[in-house]
């Protein structure tokens, strides 16, 4: 029941706080939502990144295997049998030469092409997925060393590219995290200093707060709230702003840019809508905890 | 080192021992006629009720290097009423920001019903300080809140409910005279006026003791001494006064006890005494 009075009139200052000092109240809200944008555009692009990643991922995880035309049949389901238990792996299918011609045939792309084909060219293939994509090298190098592969093009696998596409995700996750911890530090020093401007206005009330027993709880309440109210309200319109963003830029750049499968993804926003929520309201908090520390101290 | 842990040991088994006496004290007092309580006052009255506050060679040293208070050794009994006298910078508002736990003793321990102040966790502060009430010479009102406001302010940052508070806050009200201006606010009050809200706010929660500093310094005399006797009553109703004033006339009037400080010093402690010592030294009267 205290508390619960106790939140009321923390709710009561707070907001009476938050019109009191309408202009510097705004000011930090309309920082904050600019903030909690470039945020959440970092977040979405991140998530779009790894949306095309994953895709990426999907194939190359898939690599195939060419058989030489003189490998006996035996030792190709030998190697089968092998790749089948290896753990690395998930699954292995034989692809013979005429299945193979026949995919080739059958895809539109090569519709051109194989009106020239004479007789068979195509390997017979084992098709791999691995389950890991840091064990498709090792699974890569395992098929080379097998005596029956085509010495003159023993697998699809393109380290160098899936090398270089890690590589690239771990640059830009840690360029995110950079991003987003400049952002954190950033917001948590504007709402302190909101927050300054608040105490400030308020001091004469927290001086007579604490001589007649507050605890240092009490006093703090009412600008840890404040702080909070800044941080949601400003990550609720950066939210919406974003969310009507959303849709029309990703069609716009898929319809631009069409090698990267870029698509609108509506359950992102809903974890979307959580970080930004959720990180206003903890930005709120500790700016205004750390802001208010000083002046609470009994 | 030893000795000093000896000494530090022995001040707070003193402080702790000399509460438990004035309570069994306290308590052998209950059974006494008036006439005799009258007659034990008169004899030991610093020994029949209880210490409630006791200062044990304190010393205050400012991070400045003012020494504040020297070796300052003070009891004041269970419902005494005590004048804190003395030139400007003598340190009594240095010995009541002490009371409060505003600052700590560089030296030496206070107790406040048998605690020491100095132990006392900062978790706990605002406990101790809801047994006290407060009133300062600037009055310290919220300008942007009403007189009922004010008055339920303490109240409200104990959490107490608004039935309660009502109920209190009235009272406080009647006990200063001024029941009728509750929506009023303070810019719209005399002097006189803002500091019996202050004094209604001192009081709302019922504390045993109040401390006072300077409270009628910016008062004219007629309005100090309405203000004084509003402290005498709440004093006859059983709460400690410990007052800092520079009010000769009043505590000449009331002849109670009168400590003087002077140069962080305690000068003279007498029970029923005036504002300059005039048995000794006559000549240091500023009149
Ligand atoms: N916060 C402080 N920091 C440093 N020195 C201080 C501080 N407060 C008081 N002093 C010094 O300590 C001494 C005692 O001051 P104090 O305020 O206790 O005197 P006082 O008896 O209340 O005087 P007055 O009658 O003018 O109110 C003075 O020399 C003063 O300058
Ligand atoms: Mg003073």
């Amino acid at each position: 029941m205290t508390i619960l009075r106790n939140l009321r009139f923390a709710l009561n200052s707070a907001w009476q706080s938050f019109w009191r000092n309408l202009a510097v109240s705004l000011a930090a809200v309309v920082s904050i939502t600019l903030i909690l944008i470039l945020a959440g555009v970092n977040l979405l692009v991140g998530h779009a990144f790894s949306q095309v990643l994953d895709g990426f991922r999907e194939k190359v995880s898939e690599m195939s295997i060419n058989v030489a035309d003189d490998t006996p049949l035996t030792s190709v389901y030998a190697f089968q049998q092998q790749l089948q238990g290896d753990p690395r792996v998930a699954t292995v299918r034989f692809v013979t030469k005429e299945e193979a011609l026949a995919e080739f045939v059958r895809d539109p792309n090569n519709a051109v092409l194989s009106q020239q084909i004479q007789g068979n060219p195509l390997d017979a293939k084992l098709e791999v997925r691995v389950r890991s994509l840091s064990d498709v090298a090792a699974v890569d190098s395992m098929a080379r060393q097998w005596p029956g592969v085509d010495p003159t093009d023993p697998t699809n696998y393109q380290g160098e590219f899936v090398t270089r596409m890690l590589q690239l995700s771990q640059w830009l996750g840690f360029a995110g995290i950079g991003l987003m911890t400049i952002l954190v530090i950033v917001s948590i020093v504007i709402v302190m200093n909101t927050i300054r401007t608040a105490v400030y206005h308020r001091r004469k009330e927290i001086e007579v707060m604490k001589l007649v027993g507050a605890t240092e709880w009490f006093v703090r309440g009412p600008f840890v709230l404040e702080g909070i109210m800044t941080g949601v309200i400003a990550a609720a319109i950066a939210l919406s702003l974003l969310v009507i963003a959303y849709p029309p830029v990703v069609s716009r750049f898929s319809a631009d840019i069409t090698f990267i499968p870029l698509t609108y993804d509506p359950t992102f926003i809903s974890s979307l809508a959580r970080d930004l929520l959720v990180g206003g309201a903890l930005l709120g908090a500790l700016g205004s905890y750390i802001g208010v520390r000083r002046f609470v101290r009994l | 080192m030893l000795l000093e842990r000896l000494e530090a040991s022995r001040l707070e088994l003193l402080g702790r021992l000399s509460y438990t006496a004035g309570d069994l004290a306290q308590r052998a007092r209950r059974r006494l006629t008036s006439q005799q309580k009258t007659q034990l006052m008169v004899l030991t009255p610093d020994f029949t009720a209880r210490p409630v506050i006791s200062f044990q060679h304190v010393w205050k040293r400012y991070p400045t290097g003012t020494e504040a208070l020297r070796d300052v050794n003070l009891v004041v009994p269970e419902g005494d009423f005590v004048f804190l006298v003395g030139p400007s910078g003598a340190g009594k508002s240095t010995l009541v920001r002490l009371l409060i736990r505003e600052e700590k003793p560089t030296k030496g321990k206070i107790f406040v019903e048998g605690v020491e102040l100095g132990r006392m966790k900062r978790r706990q502060l605002p406990f101790y300080r809801r047994k006290v009430g407060l009133v300062f010479q600037d009055f310290k009102l919220l300008p942007n809140l009403t007189i009922y406001e004010n008055v339920a302010f303490a109240l409200r940052v104990h959490g107490q409910p608004d039935a309660f508070i009502r109920t209190r806050v009235a009272e406080a009200l009647d006990t200063v005279g001024l029941s009728g201006k509750e929506l009023t606010y303070p810019a719209n009050l005399s002097g006189g006026e803002q500091q019996r809200v202050a004094i209604a706010r001192a009081l709302v929660h019922a504390p045993s003791m109040i401390i006072a500093d300077e409270p009628t310094g910016n008062l004219d005399p007629a309005t100090a001494w309405e203000i004084m006797q509003l402290f005498m009553r709440i004093n006859a109703r059983g709460a400690t006064v410990v007052m800092a004033t520079h009010n000769r006339e009043i505590v000449d009037l009331l002849r109670r006890r009168v400590v003087a400080i002077d140069a962080g010093q305690i000068a003279r402690d007498d029970r029923s005494g005036r504002y300059h010592d005039d048995s000794s030294k006559p000549q240091i009267r500023a009149q």
